[in-house]
């Protein structure tokens, strides 16, 4: 029957080619905008990391001036990274499984000369754990150990790209790399990392690649590395590049640390939390954190709406698009209600010969959801088609040009759109035709 | 004519109209607040930085050579530089700064007039004598920093920051020093609302006092905390082994590419143990405003299908109308109604549905922008814009009526009883 009902239905719609190719328009045109910003949406909200909603946290501390909040505007607002100091206390807890301080230098990297010139290049400070706590893929090697960051040990792992510049692709493990002026060891090779968005550093432009050297973080002492992303702070010259290194490590409230954590349970985290509030009652003794107590043990996503990773106007973005698919399916509402209306002779017909208002009744919802379906389905071409040049729009303007794309989400997302669009059109249209006396259609 | 009759035949169909009125308030209000958010956007867009952005670049060179880390090694580095740079026929002005255009921040800090007043945050950044030249803004009053302020603050800021300071309980520096300072007009308007800051000076958190130099007209640089129109240079030399020294370029207009492709060698040839990047400021600023351009279009793109689609559904609709009133249309005529009549008939019919639509649409907008408002920074739907909006809508009706009204009226009295 139904296949039945699908296959009368493709006869109506090659009977009025225009109306059908109108209708069909109609709804490609609202699932390819709703689709397209959705994906666009989608892009930025989606979570890099899932398995590790739950354990994986970021710690922030309000260590800012007592006299006023850190400025932003809400009053319990907090910076958003830490001080070296406070993150050197973290450190000594014992209550996280895994834990990393982590914060991105700019060092110059020394190839082999017959390689290449010396280039500069981001290079990642953080602890062993990082790479197991994020996930992070090896081509080969693997990460330092944990006595690697103890031993203060010169060893580095480098991206994919960084080792085909530098050693030709080959498998670099145990090779020695220059930089600044020290020789690390390599010990891992990353295999293509490409997480959506840089999880474990949100601050500044969170869609940035990851960087392509890491380096244990105990390096920042001996090796007087700053960072180069945002250093908030107060009290004297807090921020200023023209204080000296070792006054901004020991002391300062300049917070450019980031912190991360990870608790498997639940009742770790709530010993983490009063962990916290014991040593920032202890710092306060000692005069520092002069305002209210304030802390997050944030999880990814918390943070990720904290550091707004998705732009506001996405959101905008969205809201347009699906209003716009509403607009079509009014639209299509009255589409649909001509082309059944123009076909009531028949109908009256079919009625005579026994069908039931039921039958006449599914017969056109199932011709509306053909539609629907086809439509859909261009729609989701166009969607496709616009999430190309937008990805090159974006390649041009940030250097990422694979950030939208329909996953298994969004082509759920645009089959769901669009069998409820030709359904909450189709109803209506179906319900009056089914409704209509055949005797007043039926030539006397 | 009569409206009465109108209405009474358009109750008989309420579905029909009301499909259309929530259609024409649909796209109101989305075409109303996509509006909005374009206006919001070209503003961001159109701002000027008051400076000569299109003839500007930033040259940073990067040292890998230790012996950078002396800073009088980079001083004469520096200068060379600048020598070398200024000597390019494309190059207009150079000068020494970490003063980046529109990369969306830089560094910023607060000042007070005195201890007991509120800190008010403002950019900072290093200059030379050369700097405001060079971006082109225009100073309105007091003076440019000299030569000798740039070299003297250096050496004291140096000598200064050497080692940590002395402090008293309050964290205040016990010696403090007077550095000299170019303020936005801006910022002056906030810290001297009295008059002319020329001479007056305002402190820090350590207790250094910042005197006013000079006030350039205007500058820009977008920041968060909007601060944006708010800026303190102070003289220094810019620069340090890690992250290298920067310089800011104008080019002869015209000479952007030919500067491009020799800034590299001009600096190989002064010392070549370092590594170099070249940004042109259009090519940051777009980058920059990348977001808010991508914005515009797609709004537009949505606004011009919208009312396209809007207007498809009202002709579809009004046809359909037409064409299942044919009987009763060759009656009326029948009975002495003229064309005039009927084509007035279908346009006050649709008027009518505008209107309800318009006015469902107001409601609409306004939900639709307090929604979207929780969400976005962004303008309050104003009444003007709705009053546009509506007056399109109308015509946009009209126009879309026209031509099946039009062929209803030259529907012909022996037509409507030919055929039943």
């Amino acid at each position: 029957m139904l296949l039945h009902n699908i296959w009368i239905a493709w006869k109506s719609l090659r009977r009025s080619p225009v109306l059908s190719g109108l209708i069909i328009a109609c709804i490609a045109i609202g699932i390819a905008f709703a689709t397209t910003f959705a994906a666009v949406r989608h892009a930025f909200t989606r979570h890099p990391l899932p398995d590790k909603e739950a354990s994986l946290r970021y710690v922030r501390l309000d260590n800012w001036d007592p006299r006023e909040p850190y400025p932003g505007g809400a009053a319990d607002a907090l910076p958003p990274q830490i001080t070296y100091r406070d993150a050197m206390a973290l450190r000594r807890s014992t209550v996280p499984v895994r834990q990393t301080a982590s914060f991105r230098a700019r060092l110059t990297v020394f190839p082999e000369p017959s390689v290449g010139r010396p280039t500069k290049e981001d290079v990642r400070l953080a602890h062993a754990d990082f790479f197991q706590m994020f996930d992070v893929p090896f081509r080969y090697g693997s990460g330092w150990t944990r006595e690697s960051d103890e031993k203060l040990d010169q060893v580095v792992v480098i991206s994919e790209a960084l080792n085909e510049r530098v050693f030709g692709g080959r498998n670099s493990v145990g090779q020695t790399l220059r930089i600044e002026t020290r020789d690390f060891r390599v010990v891992g090779v990353l295999a293509g990392w490409l997480p959506s968005v840089r999880v474990y550093d949100m601050t500044g432009n969170a869609l940035s690649e990851p960087e392509p050297v890491y380096l244990p973080f105990g390096l920042v002492v001996p090796m007087e590395l700053r960072t180069v992303g945002n250093s908030d702070g107060w009290g004297g010259r807090g921020g200023s590049p023209t204080a000296s290194f070792a006054a901004r490590l020991a002391s300062g409230e300049s917070t450019w640390v980031q912190y991360w954590v990870e608790l498997p349970s639940p009742a770790d985290e709530q010993a983490y939390r009063s962990l916290i509030e014991s040593y920032i009652a202890e710092q306060r003794r000692l005069g520092r954190f002069g305002r209210p107590t304030n802390y997050r043990v944030s999880s990814i996503g918390t943070l990720m709406d904290d550091f707004q990773v998705a732009p506001k106007e996405t959101f905008a973005l969205l809201m347009v698009g699906l209003l716009f698919l509403v607009v079509a399916a009014v639209n299509l509402i009255g589409l649909l209600l001509g082309k059944f209306l123009a076909r009531a002779n028949e109908v009256g017909v079919r009625r005579a010969l026994g069908a039931s208002r039921r039958d006449v009744f599914l017969q056109h919802l199932v011709e509306c959801q053909v539609v629907a379906v086809l439509g859909g389905a261009i729609g989701l071409g166009l969607a496709a088609l616009s999430l190309r040049s937008l990805n090159a729009f974006m390649l041009d303007t940030t250097s990422r040009g694979d950030l939208f794309r329909l996953d298994l989400q969004m082509l759920l997302l645009a089959l769901a759109l669009s069998v409820a669009a030709g359904l909450i059109s189709g109803i209506y249209p179906a319900w009056r035709i089914c409704r209509l006396a055949p005797a007043s259609h039926l030539k006397v | 004519m009569h409206v009465g009759p109108i209405l009474r035949a358009m109750l008989r169909n309420k579905v029909r109209f009301g499909l259309l009125a929530i259609e024409v308030a649909l796209t109101l209000a989305i075409v109303a607040n996509c509006v909005s958010l374009i206006i919001d956007a070209r503003t961001e867009l159109s701002r000027p930085s008051g400076f000569a952005d299109n003839d500007l670049m930033l040259v940073t060179a990067t040292p890998f050579n230790e012996a950078f880390r002396e800073s009088a090694y980079r001083d004469t580095v520096v200068d060379q530089d600048l020598t070398a740079l200024r000597a390019h026929s494309g190059v207009a002005r150079a000068t020494n700064t970490a003063f980046l255009p529109w990369q969306g921040g830089g560094s910023s800090t607060q000042f007070r007039r005195d201890v007991r007043a509120e800190r008010i945050r403002t950019q900072i950044y290093p200059a030379d004598e050369q700097l405001l030249d060079t971006l082109g803004v225009r100073l309105v009053e007091g003076r440019n920093f000299t030569r000798e302020d740039v070299l003297r603050n250096t050496e004291r800021l140096r000598a200064l920051n050497a080692s940590d300071r002395e402090r008293d309980a309050t964290g205040r520096a016990i010696t403090t020093v007077t550095v000299p300072a170019i303020i936005s007009r801006a910022y002056a308007a906030l810290v001297f609302p009295e008059g002319s800051p020329v001479g007056k000076t305002f402190e820090d958190d350590d207790g250094d006092r910042w005197q006013v130099v000079g006030v350039v007209e205007y500058f820009f640089n977008p920041y968060a905390w909007k601060i944006g129109e708010y800026v303190t240079f102070y003289p220094q030399r810019q620069g340090s082994y890690e992250g290298g020294t920067s310089y800011l370029v104008r080019v002869v207009p015209g000479q952007m590419d030919a500067v491009h492709k020799a800034v590299e060698q001009t600096l190989a040839s002064v010392n070549d143990t370092r590594t170099y990047r070249i940004r042109t400021i259009p090519d940051v600023k777009r980058r920059f405003l990348g977001g808010q351009t991508l914005l515009v279009r797609l709004l537009t793109l949505v606004i011009v299908v919208l009312v396209f689609i809007t207007g498809l559904g009202i002709v579809g609709l009004t046809s359909f109308s037409v064409a299942e009133r044919t009987r009763q249309i060759g009656t009326r005529r029948a009975l002495g109604a003229r064309r005039g009549d009927i084509l007035r008939h279908f346009l006050i019919e649709n008027w009518i549905v505008t209107t309800l639509g318009i006015a469902l649409g107001i409601g609409l907008s306004v939900a639709l922008n307090l929604t979207l408002l929780s969400q976005v920074d962004g303008a309050r739907m104003t009444p003007q814009l709705l009053a546009v909006g509506a007056l399109l809508l109308w015509a946009a009706g009209l126009l879309a009526t026209l031509w099946p009204a039009m062929r209803g009226a030259r529907v012909t009295p022996s037509e409507a009883t030919r055929n039943i």
